[in-house]
């Protein structure tokens, strides 16, 4: 094993594929990655430390990107596809379980691991019990020393209560935001918003680790696209 | 350019012409040089002209019969996310002899990259300590190293960093400049810095060492069969997550420095580096560690090519880097 330590930063993309999410809005959610891999392609010092992986979820939760190097040749985009209800229980639960060995892993392979961002968009109501969901984002967050940075985005019938719950860290110098769609805003053109948020985020984490910073940058409030609002944990009660 | 078309009378006769040039110059890659390396695009930080993207030395240390003492090399070179990203090199090295030629004496600085003036106080630290540390060491009353007194030094540097960044921050129209607290003058001004005190007569054929470092930058001494020995504790050994916090002037440390002492003798090498060779050379035993200690296992031919090793590419070290080194000569 190698001593020396590559740093690397993995981001996990976990997004909603119950029923509610079909047509114009699942066709979105597809363009997500493709245009992740553009953002990557013209960002060099990025693309060598990023680390991209996509777990879906409806009734049940799948990895359907294991944590990769997007621009790695031998790496396929899956077509991400409606199935069911609405497990946030089984999202939270599934990227525990891979953040805890992605990040086993890597350290293993010898590298330097910043804490993982997460941005988790739904387009609805969990359907899973209450106590259910909010256990499983404890074991994520608060029960986990390697928890993520979680950035919810909600669209269309998403609770802005709910997702309001899921920031993490939701106050501190490290606190989190999350994006919702403005009132009466086309959700498609909403999720490609998110998809461009996260781009940003990504890329100025990126210049942030540059400057000797590790932590996730968010783009500031004005520099939103129309149509998506920031708030804090602390604007929804 | 080949003048056989021209001339059909002679055509298999003509013997190949003498090159007017040769030499080339090739980056060096260890292991996947990632996309940076070919892919970024360097341009200049608008507000930095004059700080150079890389400066090098390479020179020999001579004894009064004109004998060598040493060899030295140094150089420090942008990295790619500063050339990327339109930032100045942060890190600076300095080294001069004492005027009694007793002693060769060695900063190397990294500024912090968050704040904006930080390359100036790794040049302050650099080059002002240096300077501080060889006058101490042949002035009328010297010092001896063995004594000196590091924790005066270090506030000395301190003291000039924070001044440099009230002045600084005062003309840059910071009405709070002069009033702010020392952590905050650090929020936009800081280096981590080492510093080496290498006594060039040697006793039993070992040159005596001492070092002294605030933050992360480290020292090494290269021994005989490639054995990389640090001098310190490797960051970020058994931490869970990486972290990027580093001590930093002006911020007084929280303890008084201690110096460490070492020897280094002909078929070694001391080497000083900031944290953009020190962290891919981990611990010295993978592939960087591998390589310095091939190409470093006597001085490079000059100050180029010892910058040329210094920024060699792999992937997602994008770091400046800053390497000073150190070559006893063989007086047998």
């Amino acid at each position: 094993m190698e001593s020396e330590k590559a740093k690397l930063l993995p981001f996990y993309l976990v997004i909603d594929v119950s029923a509610s999410m079909t047509g114009d809005k699942l066709e979105q959610a597809n363009a997500i990655m493709p245009a992740v891999v553009d953002a990557l392609s013209d960002a060099p010092i990025l693309s060598d430390k990023v680390r991209f992986g996509v777990i879906d979820f409806g009734t049940d939760a799948l990895v359907r990107l294991p944590l990769c190097d997007l621009l790695d040749e031998h790496v396929t985009l899956p077509p991400l596809n409606v199935r069911g209800a609405t497990s946030y229980a089984a999202a939270f639960r599934l990227l525990r379980d891979e953040i805890e060995s992605n990040v086993k892993q890597l350290k293993a392979d010898g590298f330097q691991v910043h804490r993982p961002a997460v941005f988790f968009i739904s387009d609805g109501e969990p359907t899973d019990r209450d106590a259910d969901w909010r256990d499983a984002f404890r074991d994520l967050t608060e029960n986990f020393p390697t928890y993520p940075n979680v950035v919810p985005c909600g669209v269309d019938a998403a609770n802005p209560k709910t997702m309001a719950s899921l920031i993490y860290p939701a106050s501190g110098p490290k606190a989190m935001q999350m994006y919702l769609m403005d009132h009466g805003q086309n959700p498609a053109d909403a999720i490609a918003m998110i998809a461009e948020i996260l781009i940003s985020s990504m890329l100025a984490s990126g210049q942030s680790m540059a400057q000797g910073s590790s932590g996730l940058i968010l783009p500031a409030k004005q520099d939103l696209p129309a149509g998506i609002s920031a708030h804090s944990s602390d604007d929804f009660v | 350019m080949d003048t056989s078309t021209e001339e059909p009378t002679t055509p298999a006769a003509a013997p190949a012409a003498e090159p007017e040039w040769r030499g080339r110059s090739e980056p060096f890659q260890v292991g996947d040089p990632g996309r940076a390396a070919s892919r970024v695009v360097p341009v200049p930080d608008p507000e930095g002209w004059d700080r150079r993207d890389t400066v090098l030395d390479g020179v020999a240390l001579m004894d009064d019969a004109k004998k060598p003492i040493g060899e030295v090399r140094a150089a420090s070179v942008r990295g790619l996310s500063h050339r990327a990203y339109g930032t100045v090199r942060q890190d600076e090295y300095s080294f001069r002899r004492t005027r009694d030629g007793r002693y060769l004496v060695i900063g190397v600085a990294d500024g912090v990259s968050a704040g904006k003036l930080s390359h100036k106080a790794a040049i302050v630290a650099a080059r002002k300590g240096a300077e501080l540390i060889a006058k101490a060491l042949s002035g009328p009353d010297p010092l001896a190293p063995d004594n000196f007194p590091w924790p005066d030094l270090v506030r000395a540097v301190a003291g000039r960093i924070e001044r440099l960044g009230r002045e600084r921050l005062t003309a840059m129209g910071n009405a709070a400049a002069s009033t702010m607290s020392v952590r905050e003058v650090a929020g936009h001004i800081a280096t981590t810095v080492l510093y080496a005190v290498v006594d060039l007569t040697p006793v039993g054929g070992a040159h005596a060492v001492h070092l002294l470092s605030v933050g992360d930058t480290s020292a090494w001494v290269l021994r005989d069969g490639g054995r990389w020995e640090p001098q310190d504790a490797v960051k970020n050994d058994g931490a869970d997550l990486h972290s990027s916090s580093v001590h930093a002037l002006p911020l007084p440390p929280a303890v008084d420095p201690k110096p460490v002492r070492t020897t280094v003798a002909a078929g070694e090498a001391l080497v000083l580096m900031t944290d953009g060779i020190g962290d891919p050379l981990g611990h010295g035993t993978g592939a960087v560690g591998r390589f310095l200690a091939d190409v470093w296992s006597g001085p490079p031919a000059s100050g180029l090519e010892f910058a040329a090793h210094v920024g060699f590419a792999r992937k997602s070290f994008d770091d400046d880097r800053t390497a000073v080194a150190f070559w006893p000569t063989s007086r047998a």
